[in-house]
């Protein structure tokens, strides 16, 4: 299949390598020229703008920053819009408000492209290893005939809903993963300030009722003091913030999250932005007179 | 001097006739007609765009409820910014994010505009009594050319720094209020549920370290199970929007306040918007159930 693709970071350049090593020819186009290199090594044709990538191929793919970014690749000069032709799909795979992704997908349907928000989880272990877990909104029919490449990226492919429902499912697992970070690093400092061995109780723990992905990989991280990205900190902080705001417009109550974008909040303000998230645990020692017993 | 006026709300009409009152020259602009027509039968002249009320006057005073709403009335199709001559000053006393402030400030100085970021404190009461608590954001010269328009609304006038200042000021200001009223709520809540007179609980407390204004004020209201707004909820729940994204930003962890904006997203789910923020009592008795 030909397929374009827009944003070549950390989660993006990988997911491009698996489209091309599943037998797609991939075109790509990204922001920094000197980001598109790898890509090009391996094999995928040099676009010069997101609407170029369009125009040669039905269905592309980005996967960027934040919102206005999404907007700027498919709706502003040069983009996507610009180069699509009927019938034309475009799926974000980007972590943005549903409230965001159901506004652009309006307005590229205005333009006869339908968008697929297909926003992912698995890190770039996930990406690379092409085991991503994906969540879809959007068109049904659009969906199937993207599958093909959605099974390339990733494992555990799920269409959520209508249009915005990819989004609201991530922002569920930003949810479960931000404040499951945060209890992980609570546990562990409190198994630690209480002078037990951190390491045995998750090893405990990982056969019981506690256990959790979460704990078996992050954990495994704190112990190691490995807070080496991965996921950054100050990513998890933008995504518990569309949390909050998507809670506050709905009129919702999540204390449990408040309390840990409070956390995020503190890791950005004092440095630890740039760290992966398991350095919540730094925080924490921070908090309670470093990391000794 | 001569001022105008955009804002005559429960707020805003009361200061506008205090400035009459202490000798100003007043005129006033509304998008909707009849919310002028008190002032517009004592003789208040009313304009018929911002950008006309802009060109008659020395300073504007606005008090509206959002961002956008302050942008689109400055600078706006036959906005403010299209009638001001040079050295005129916007004087802003919606609650805003600090953010808007300083752009807007930024726009007006290219212009030669002066702009003050003046928010309130002090509610209804405070306004029919020209009793406000008024926090500036503002260069001092700027700030200086409208004082006088300030003494004739409020009581305590403090420059808090430039631009924005004003804003970050009423930011902390809702949050140690509305958190208080929690804190006043989750007291009361205490005593009820205890089987003790709340009343009582109250009135003892003001003599020592806990009194405040809102345990007085908000304390009463929710004895009295009087839950007509004062301020509206729905305010305090759009204010709490605004300091909370701005904590994001700046990477300011605020672990009481982010608990109390999800009481305050119960409420506003709880239909109960435009009653008092007293309700957030209410809100505690119905999760008891």
């Amino acid at each position: 299949m030909e397929v374009g693709f827009i944003g070549l970071g950390l989660m993006g350049r990988p997911m491009a390598l698996n489209l091309i090593k599943a037998g797609h020819t991939v075109h790509v186009w990204s922001r920094r020229r000197e980001s598109m290199q790898p890509l090009l090594d391996a094999g995928a044709n040099d676009a010069a703008s997101a609407a170029e990538v369009a125009r040669r191929a039905a269905i592309t793919i980005s996967i960027v920053a934040d919102a206005p970014d999404v907007e700027q690749v498919t709706l502003g000069a040069d983009g996507v819009a610009d180069g699509a032709s009927a019938g034309h799909i475009h799926i974000d795979m980007s972590t943005i408000a549903p409230a965001a992704a159901q506004s652009i997908a309006a307005r590229l349907a205005e333009r006869g492209v339908s968008m697929i928000d297909a926003p992912v989880s698995g890190g770039e272990v996930g990406a690379i290893a092409a085991t991503l877990t994906i969540m879809a909104g959007g068109d049904a029919a659009a969906f199937e005939r993207a599958l093909p490449l959605f099974q390339a990226m990733g494992k555990s492919v799920t269409r959520i809903g209508d249009s915005g429902a990819g989004q609201v499912a991530k922002a569920c697992n930003q949810i479960l993963t931000g404040v499951g970070v945060a209890a992980v690093a609570e546990a562990l400092n409190f198994a630690n300030k209480s002078g037990v061995d951190a390491a045995r109780v998750r090893e405990a723990l990982l056969g019981g009722f506690a256990y959790s992905r979460v704990l078996e990989n992050h954990g495994q991280r704190m112990l190691d003091r490995n807070f080496k990205p991965g996921f950054k900190a100050w990513m998890h902080q933008k995504d518990m913030r569309i949390v909050m705001e998507e809670a506050h417009r709905l009129g919702l109550a999540l204390p449990s999250s408040a309390a840990t974008a409070q956390m995020f909040n503190a890791m950005v303000g004092s440095g630890l932005g740039e760290d992966d998230s398991v350095a919540m645990l730094k925080l924490l020692e921070g908090m309670s007179g470093g990391s000794g017993k | 001097m001569k001022v105008g006026f955009i804002g005559l709300g429960v707020m805003g009409e009361p200061m506008a006739r205090h400035l009459r009152a202490a000798g100003h020259d007043l005129a006033v602009w509304a998008r909707r007609p009849e919310s002028a027509a008190a002032l517009a039968a004592e003789g208040v002249p009313v304009c018929a765009t911002p950008a006309e009320l802009a060109a008659r006057c020395d300073a504007v005073i606005t008090i509206v409820t959002a961002s956008a709403d302050v942008d689109a009335l400055a600078f706006g199709e036959q906005g403010l910014a299209a009638g001001f001559a040079p050295g005129a000053v916007h004087v802003d006393m919606s609650t805003i994010a600090p953010a808007m402030a300083r752009s807007l400030a930024e726009r007006y100085a290219a212009r030669g505009i002066g702009f003050v970021d003046a928010p309130v404190s002090g509610g209804g009461q405070g306004a029919r009594e020209a009793a406000l608590a008024i926090m500036a954001g503002a260069d001092e010269a700027v700030l200086a050319r409208v004082r006088p328009l300030l003494e004739a609304v409020g009581k305590r006038i403090v420059h808090i720094g430039p631009p924005g200042a004003g804003q970050v000021a009423k930011a902390c200001n809702q949050m140690i209020m509305v958190s208080a009223i929690q804190a006043c709520a989750e007291a009361l809540s205490l005593a009820n549920a205890h089987g003790v007179d709340a009343a009582a609980v109250r009135s003892a407390l003001m003599g020592g370290s806990a009194a405040s204004r809102v345990l007085e004020v908000m304390g009463a209201k929710m004895i009295g199970r009087d839950f007509a707004a004062g301020v509206e909820a729905r305010l305090h729940h759009k204010d709490f929007a605004l300091l909370m994204d701005e904590a994001a930003r700046l990477g300011a962890p605020l672990p009481v306040a982010a608990q109390v904006w999800q009481q305050l997203n119960a409420l506003m789910r709880a239909g109960w918007g435009r009653d008092d923020t007293a309700s957030l009592l209410r809100l505690l008795e119905s999760s008891d159930r």
